[in-house]
């Protein structure tokens, strides 16, 4: 038991990070990707080096910031890298990253481009971005959904963004690509089922079967026992709180009007944790 | 030298018609003012290149200028899907090719080093190849496993912002560099666009930090706050409220045309003022830099 309470949030966050091993970048697109790789180095895995999004400095003490949902740095203090950095890291396997996809199915296959067909879609989304890379080079592939439900956890993906457990990808790159582990806000699943298939690994502290069975949109089988995920620390929860004081964790998971009043307090909440400029500052 | 141009005559240069490399990524370091001189210039049927895309490449899509776009993603992350991309995505009244952001890179390389396609694993498996008619998946004459070929990408134009230009066209990009001396390379013409001016002198002081080079820059602009309203790291922050300002007239067809109006149609300086002046700019979005 832990001493302090803690919320869902933090109960993925940890979960996320007991998943980053060894002296790899880690790449933080997303709140919940960068506290996960924050969480791991000082508590499981410390020799990994964190990327903060949107500069990609390496090693870098982030600023929790809204600048892009996640953390602005001072770029200075991080060492610069580039695309081409990052992409040899992903060519080398040392890369890794919490992709959160629009859509997930049964064998693992990942959705950020299209609702529909992709040529005539209803939703057109963002594109599949790095997405084909990591599928194509990584022994590695974590995904997280905040909202596990019969649209986001599928039979079947729309558009392969990322390669699942297929027999195309078997065949064209063996297990390379290969999904290793999904976090959701109902349990932590991974894709040892027969034939690759997505199965229960743990649930969460209250979710029972039934409710993760009815929020999946195909039949989900389970390693038995189901374990439980283990509750974070309370030197974990409060790294997590301290680390974010914005709340950029919470708004990830809001949608809609609420998202907007509190990305608009974030914005002004961090006026104030980012040093202001001097008035006589020059720009050099 | 002197390369220095003003921002609407570097925009008067790019014909219809032509292939536009645009750097930064999604929300970030993005050539705004040059891409809003590029709007108000009129222009029409342009092939944009974005590896990863954002405001960009929805205002020119949104002012009628584009015929096709090459992209690896097209957001505004956190605040949500790109209005005119999405619209156009889903009334197909604008080209689209899926690439992704390596094979961006892979194709803008090809170009840069004059060869026919660069090899890839990027995208085996996926529904990217199915959709994108740009690759091939052929034999390694080695013997190995298929690899996918990569055509290369041949902008006419490249907008890059950096941190600091000197007359020459030497370009500092003090964050993130992204794809853009990639761009710069590939690109015939490459417009450097950046927050200031400085001195050769001055410029070279930043040593490793000049990425990109005079021998690739054609012309350069002096534009101060010329990635409003993305994050110009690490001067100046994301301006939250100009961003769903943006949004919000993006979503109404008549309240668009007020702001291709109001904000896109007038020239940097104009612009500057409407978002309250360089100095409260200054207030609400810098950053220290020590």
């Amino acid at each position: 038991m832990t001493a302090e309470p803690y919320r869902l949030d933090e109960l993925m966050i940890d979960a996320m990070a007991r998943e980053l091993s060894g002296e790899v970048l880690v790449s933080s697109v997303t709140a919940f990707g960068a506290l996960a790789g924050l969480v791991a180095k000082a508590f499981y895995a410390p020799d990994l080096a964190l990327l903060a999004t949107p500069e990609s400095g390496m090693d870098v003490d982030f600023l929790p910031s809204l600048s892009l949902g996640q953390f602005f740095i001072l770029a200075q203090r991080g060492i610069a890298l580039g695309m081409e950095e990052v992409f040899d890291a992903i060519f080398l396997d040392k890369f890794r990253i919490w992709i959160n996809p629009a859509q997930i199915d049964q064998r693992g296959s990942v959705n950020i481009s299209a609702i529909g067909p992709w040529a005539t879609p209803k939703v057109a989304l963002v594109g599949s971005r790095g997405i084909p890379e990591d599928t194509s080079h990584l022994s590695k592939l974590c995904y997280y959904l905040l909202d596990h439900n019969p649209r986001t956890v599928v039979a079947a993906v729309d558009f392969r963004s990322g390669a699942g457990n297929t027999a195309e990808r078997e065949q064209r790159l063996g297990r390379i690509g290969a999904p290793s582990v999904l976090v959701t806000n109902l349990g932590v699943f991974d894709f040892q089922g027969a034939h690759g298939q997505m199965q229960i690994r743990q649930l969460h502290p209250g979710v029972d079967l039934t409710a993760a069975e009815s929020a999946t949109g195909f039949h989900l089988t389970a390693a038995s026992p189901v374990a439980t995920t283990p509750e974070p620390s309370s030197e974990v929860v409060a790294f997590i709180r301290q680390h974010d004081p914005l709340g950029l964790r919470h708004m990830e998971m809001q949608k809609g009007s609420g998202a907007a009043k509190h990305q608009d307090q974030a914005w002004m909440d961090e006026r104030s944790l980012l040093e202001a400029p001097s008035a006589g500052e020059g720009a050099l | 030298m002197n390369k220095l141009v003003l921002l609407d005559d570097m925009a008067r240069q790019i014909p219809d018609g032509a292939t536009v490399a645009i750097g930064g990524s999604s929300i970030s370091r993005k050539p705004m003012a040059m891409v809003r001189a590029l709007a108000r210039s009129g222009v029409k049927d342009l092939r944009l290149i974005v590896d990863v895309g954002g405001p960009d490449v929805d205002l020119l899509i949104g002012v009628g200028a584009v015929r096709e776009v090459i992209y690896a993603f097209v957001g505004f992350e956190f605040l949500g899907l790109a209005p005119h991309f999405r619209t156009a995505r889903q009334n197909q009244s604008v080209g689209f090719q899926e690439w992704t952001e390596y094979t961006i890179m892979a194709g803008l390389d090809a170009t840069i080093k004059r060869i026919p396609f660069i090899p890839t694993h990027a995208g085996l498996a996926t529904d990217v190849l199915s959709v994108n008619p740009a690759f091939r998946v052929i034999a390694d004459p080695f013997g190995g496993d298929d690899v996918v070929a990569i055509p290369p990408l041949s902008p006419d134009f490249a907008l890059i912002h950096a941190n600091y230009a000197d007359s020459a066209g030497n370009g500092v990009i003090l964050g993130d560099s992204h794809a853009d001396a990639l761009c710069a390379k590939a690109a015939k013409t490459t417009f450097l666009s950046c927050e200031q001016v400085l001195s050769s002198k001055d410029l070279q002081n930043l040593g490793a930090g000049v990425q990109i080079l005079r021998i690739h820059t054609t012309g350069v602009i002096e534009a101060p706050w010329g990635a409003h309203p993305t994050i110009m790291a690490p001067v100046y922050r994301l301006d939250l409220m100009a961003m769903k300002d943006y949004l919000q007239q993006a979503s109404d067809p008549d309240l668009w045309l007020n702001y291709t109006l109001e904000v896109i149609g007038q020239d940097h300086e104009t612009y500057v003022k409407r978002q309250g002046g360089a100095l409260a700019l200054k207030q609400r979005l810098g950053v220290s830099s020590t």
